[in-house]
């Protein structure tokens, strides 16, 4: 899948900018602040339908303005053309278009233009509390199954539901009881699925993040995760059904004292491994930042032999801190990568050593104060 | 600017409170009653009078009415032993298009939402059990619920409350709508369609 034009308007700190893409490696350079990452958040929210930056719609839009309008047009293996447009205003909120058809949940958009990020916050992956982790691996999942991503969303408003019964009713016990029952079903259902395809994928990807630890790292040092949940995972949802219905039972005392569900997918726990070490609590700052490139190259990897149509990759300003060595194996890990990639940078990487901008597929872009122009070579 | 009638105004901020009714479409409503004759506006208080004043609901099965019990309670050719429970009138009024169903029905008064502070006890589930334990001779409940998290709660809470009687309990079909094609089926309904299927 690739885009190949681009219009935005109003967007973070983009009046207007049209821009044509090339169908392999962009870069993009230009000093801090002149709106490259606002280039490639643009083409993330004709993806994933949000930034991958902010948190939130209203803070993305060109100061002094009212609204911000993102158009692109794609083309790829499983739709041949179709145009995306993303539009946000104050008033009317966010609305998604495909072919000028609106989207009638900006869900359906998840998946159709499947997108891998890297970013410098990537670190947080490793670094940071399971949550974290847990929207990493949502993400991943979503993109290749539309079913997971439905009972994500049901789950979560079974969750919200039970706990606002836990929270709120104030009875017989044996009437709360036979009230949560309704709930616990279906928190059952919904989240035993979740459960099953996260160890289904995970075990998969394990081997992808071993190639690509190796590959990137140049050192044996094995990776592996753990996929920690309250039960014994497995890929068989009655398995889990069962077993999530007993843990139910057994915490009910604790679930209505403390008024709220403590048992499910929402507490799961990803743990990185490194030569049998956790990661989190032994790793080096480098081994970090190494096994969070990795863990994108997996995803990247991963997408492109499970699905029909390769991924756009975006790398955000994630040379500045790799040596030349590994800036070099990245670089020819993405040449070797037949899909779209963006490259941004602020720092003059060597670009023009690693990849050839004769070819037509390959194209050089340098932004300043959010105006983009073309240049044949860094 | 100087507003001339203050009446005027009034109606048009009225109107503007109407579903799917913004401030211009009140302004051409108003515009246009104000132009009729007084019969016809007449005919309108009044109807809207009545709505608040007459129409009333059946104590028997919950439905809006003109008076109680209502036509379908009393007739007795609806009495074949069925009761259809759905969540509010408006599901009455669309089933009863279909002329499909010829039991009586049974109007909850909403859906079990703790987050909207409606548990079961907010729900006329009480009177459902009464009528089954009644002289109605109920044999099949059918629930009309909504398919989602909380219609699925509230028909399971009430299935599993009507294991004590003597009926079956059935629910309406999910799948796909007639006249459509199958490419517009969201992902969603389409497998609870396969999990659903019947013989042919």
């Amino acid at each position: 899948m690739l885009i190949d034009h681009l219009e935005i308007l109003h967007f973070r700190n983009h009046h207007k900018t049209v821009i044509d893409w090339a169908p392999h490696l962009n870069v993009i350079t230009g000093p801090n602040g002149a709106g490259k990452t606002s280039l490639i958040d643009a083409i993330h929210y004709l993806c994933m339908s949000r930034s991958f930056v902010s948190t939130s719609d209203m803070y993305v839009v060109h100061k002094g303005e009212s609204y911000f309008m993102i158009k692109g047009h794609f083309q790829g293996q499983i739709r041949s053309q179709f145009d995306v447009s993303c539009s946000y205003s104050r008033g009317e909120g966010k609305k998604i278009f495909v072919n000028d058809s609106p989207l009638e949940r900006l869900s359906d958009l998840i998946g159709m233009v499947p997108v891998v990020t890297l970013t410098p916050d990537d670190k947080k992956l490793t670094l940071e509390g399971p949550a974290e982790r847990r929207s990493f691996i949502d993400g991943f999942i979503s993109q290749i199954s539309p079913a997971y991503l439905r009972n994500l969303i049901e789950y979560k408003k079974i969750r919200k539901q039970r706990n606002t019964l836990l929270q709120e009713y104030r009875g017989p016990l044996n009437v709360l009881e036979s009230y949560l029952e309704p709930w616990n079903v279906q928190l059952v259902e919904a989240g035993s699925k979740i459960i099953a395809k996260r160890y289904e994928v995970l075990e998969n990807f394990k081997e992808y993040l071993k190639k690509d630890y190796a590959m990137i790292s140049g050192m044996d040092l094995s990776t592996n995760l753990e996929y920690q949940t309250f039960c014994t995972p497995s890929t068989n949802v009655d398995d889990i059904k069962s077993q999530y219905e007993k843990e139910l039972d057994r915490v009910l005392d604790k679930e209505i004292e403390r008024e709220i569900t403590t048992v499910g997918p929402h507490r799961d726990e990803i743990l990185f491994l490194l030569d049998d070490f956790e990661l989190r609590k032994y790793g080096s700052q480098g081994q970090h930042r190494l096994f969070a490139l990795s863990l994108k190259l997996a995803q990247l990897h991963y997408y492109s032999d499970e699905l029909d149509d390769l991924p756009i990759l975006m790398l955000d300003d994630v040379f500045g801190d790799l040596d030349l060595h590994k800036t070099e194996i990245l670089l020819q890990a993405l040449e070797h990568h037949k899909g779209q990639v963006f490259i941004t940078s602020a720092n003059p990487i060597p670009f023009g050593n690693f990849i050839d901008f004769n070819d037509p597929d390959n194209q050089y872009y340098t932004v300043q104060n959010a105006k983009v122009t073309l240049t044949n070579r860094p | 600017m100087q507003i001339t009638s203050e009446y005027l105004e009034q109606a048009i901020e009225q109107l503007a409170k109407l579903p799917g009714t913004g401030r211009k479409s009140a302004q051409r409503i108003a515009i246009h009653l104000l132009k009729q004759n007084d019969e016809y506006a007449l005919k309108l208080a009044n109807a809207i009078v009545n709505l608040k004043e007459k129409v009333t609901r059946c104590s028997t099965c919950g439905n809006i009415s003109d008076k109680d019990p209502c036509n379908i309670c009393e007739n007795p050719k609806r009495e074949n032993g069925q009761i259809c429970v759905v969540e509010e009138f408006n599901d009455v009024y669309i089933i009863e298009k279909t002329n499909e169903f010829r039991g009586r029905y049974h109007v909850l008064g909403g859906i079990i939402s703790p987050m909207d502070n409606i548990g079961p006890d907010k729900l006329r589930i009480q009177e459902l059990l009464q009528r089954i334990g009644g002289d109605e001779n109920i044999n099949e409940v059918i629930l009309a619920l909504n398919p989602d998290a909380e219609g699925e709660a509230t028909s399971y809470y009430i299935n599993k409350l009507l294991k004590q009687y003597e009926v079956d309990v059935t629910r309406i079909a999910y799948g796909i709508p007639m006249g459509t094609e199958l490419e517009f089926i969201d992902e969603a309904t389409l497998s609870r369609a396969f999990a659903s299927r019947n013989a042919f």
